[in-house]
């Protein structure tokens, strides 16, 4: 490998120009559709309930009560974070839910959503109580679900980083200009800011829309809490753009190279989950990409969420050093 | 600029247009039908919310009905002729009938929202925003990325 190549200047030229052109090449104008129709229906499924239960309290009281409004959210919560976050499966869900439900069938004065709590089993994580307690439970949720959903989306943006110019024998003239170590990494850049800009405006409109028309959450804990969400998405999809930039200069089709981009990343965690059930230890198979690590983005505890962020950057590394390894070698 | 040079982007908003056209195309039918039938569906066995839809449905009245499925015609209809205009990389075609598209949807996803029930998913929520996706991005493109590809 010769990374002495790699000049600031040409890489900067080329990453702009991939971000610019990522929308008039198709890939990044898909992927800018579904991502975004993604993003915010997501934000629509999870926020829309919590809408109707303010139609309903103004409808009763005349009036909006945020702390309730908060605490049904927290409540209807906490057990899908529980399960998203892997503390609980669902039969354990189920099995504490009908445990509340027969206690509150057998006392139901003290059926208030605070005294349910205690039925719970394991009480609140601290994990879970700082998603659900300490920041606006509902970006949480929606932070979580997009954490998981977004490694699926961005292969559409990836995946045609290297692998059309190969077929098209195209990159030969571009090097007659610069080297290939700016070439690759140029592109796999342009490819982050594209997909980190696009982040920015789900994030933006998602936490404009709570604020402005929910108005449930104070408006400095939703824009710090979007923040942190919004570098959480941006650090993760890193390391899925760098197995992209493997696969891309490892196949000459860009179509080759987009279904085995998907099969990869979806692969890789449908394998561990189904793998899992046959054989136990194959649940560790999730940690060859970020699947494993991921949720630490948003955990509370320093050492953990700062983990994730190396951990994603190392796989980016891994990735990206065995991608640029296979450029230089191949026949252009 | 001749057919040859294309961009991706343009092949993939045609695409995206034809989808979006025979979406609407089939939501405009089945409307209709449900328009047509909405009086003889039983509620017997509804819950609340859907007895409040369907109240809400049988209330629009006819003039309503006929202004946001008129609207979203036009829309489906314009994506459609604009999805040619650029695949042909042509001014009138595509660059203008996109941008009609564009203004059309706009006009229809405020007109949807100002005019259905609540319970019919009218006012101003999220998924209006969705709505609204598709022809804003069509018409910053049209005007900008691939302004200079519909000239034919």
């Amino acid at each position: 490998m010769n990374l002495k190549t790699l000049t600031i200047r040409h890489t900067r030229l080329i990453s702009l120009c991939w971000s610019r052109y990522a929308v008039r090449s198709g890939s990044g104008l898909v992927y800018l559709l579904i991502a975004l129709i993604f993003g915010l229906t997501v934000a629509h499924v999870l926020i829309t309930p919590v809408e109707q239960l303010i139609a309903e309290q103004k409808r009763a009281t005349g009036k909006m009560d945020p702390p309730l409004v908060r605490e049904a959210i927290s409540e209807i919560g906490q057990p899908v974070i529980q399960w998203v976050l892997g503390q609980k499966t669902l039969k354990e869900i189920m099995e504490n839910a009908a445990e509340r439900q027969r206690a509150m069938m057998n006392d139901p004065n003290n059926a208030s959503l605070a005294e349910n709590r205690r039925y719970d089993g394991s009480g609140f994580d601290t994990w879970v109580n700082f998603l659900i307690e300490k920041r606006p439970a509902l970006l949480s949720a929606i932070f979580l679900v997009l954490l998981f959903g977004m490694p699926f989306v961005v292969s559409f943006l990836a995946y045609n980083q290297i692998s059309g110019d190969n077929q098209s024998r195209g990159l030969r003239y571009l090097l007659l200009r610069t080297e290939r170590s700016n070439i690759y990494f140029g592109r796999f850049i342009g490819t982050v800011i594209f997909s980190t800009a696009v982040m920015a405006v789900i994030v933006a409109t998602i936490t404009f829309y709570l604020g402005m028309k929910t108005r449930i959450y104070p408006a400095p804990a939703l824009a710090g809490w979007a923040v942190c969400g919004f570098l959480a998405l941006s650090i993760l999809m890193v390391p899925y753009i760098a197995v992209c930039s493997l696969i891309s200069v490892s196949v000459d089709s860009p179509f080759l190279s987009l279904v085995l981009a998907k099969l990869t990343i979806a692969g890789v965690l449908f394998m561990a989950i189904l793998g899992s059930y046959a054989w136990k230890p194959a649940k560790y198979l999730m940690y060859a990409l970020p699947w494993g690590w991921q949720c630490n983005l948003l955990h509370p505890e320093p050492a953990h969420w700062l983990g994730a962020v190396v951990a994603c950057l190392a796989y980016a590394a891994v990735f990206l050093m065995l991608g640029y390894y296979r450029f230089e070698r191949r026949d252009l | 600029m001749d057919e040859g040079k294309r961009p991706g982007g343009l092949t993939a908003l045609a695409v995206i247009n034809f989808v979006i056209a025979g979406v609407g195309f089939l939501g405009i039918l089945g409307m209709i039908a449900l328009f047509a039938f909405v009086g003889e569906i039983p509620t017997e066995g509804m819950d609340e919310t859907q007895k409040a839809q369907m109240e809400a449905f049988q209330d629009m009245g006819l003039p309503v009905f006929i202004v946001v499925f008129g609207l979203e015609a036009v829309s489906s209809l314009l994506l459609l002729v604009s999805g040619i205009g650029y695949l042909k990389q042509k001014k009138i075609m595509g660059w203008a009938i996109g941008n009609a598209y564009a203004v059309v949807a706009i006009i229809s996803s405020v007109v949807s929202a100002f005019m259905f029930a609540a319970e019919l998913g009218g006012g101003f929520n999220i998924g209006t925003m969705i709505n609204l996706i598709y022809p804003l991005v069509t018409l910053i493109l049209l005007n900008t990325t691939f302004k200079d590809d519909l000239t034919n």
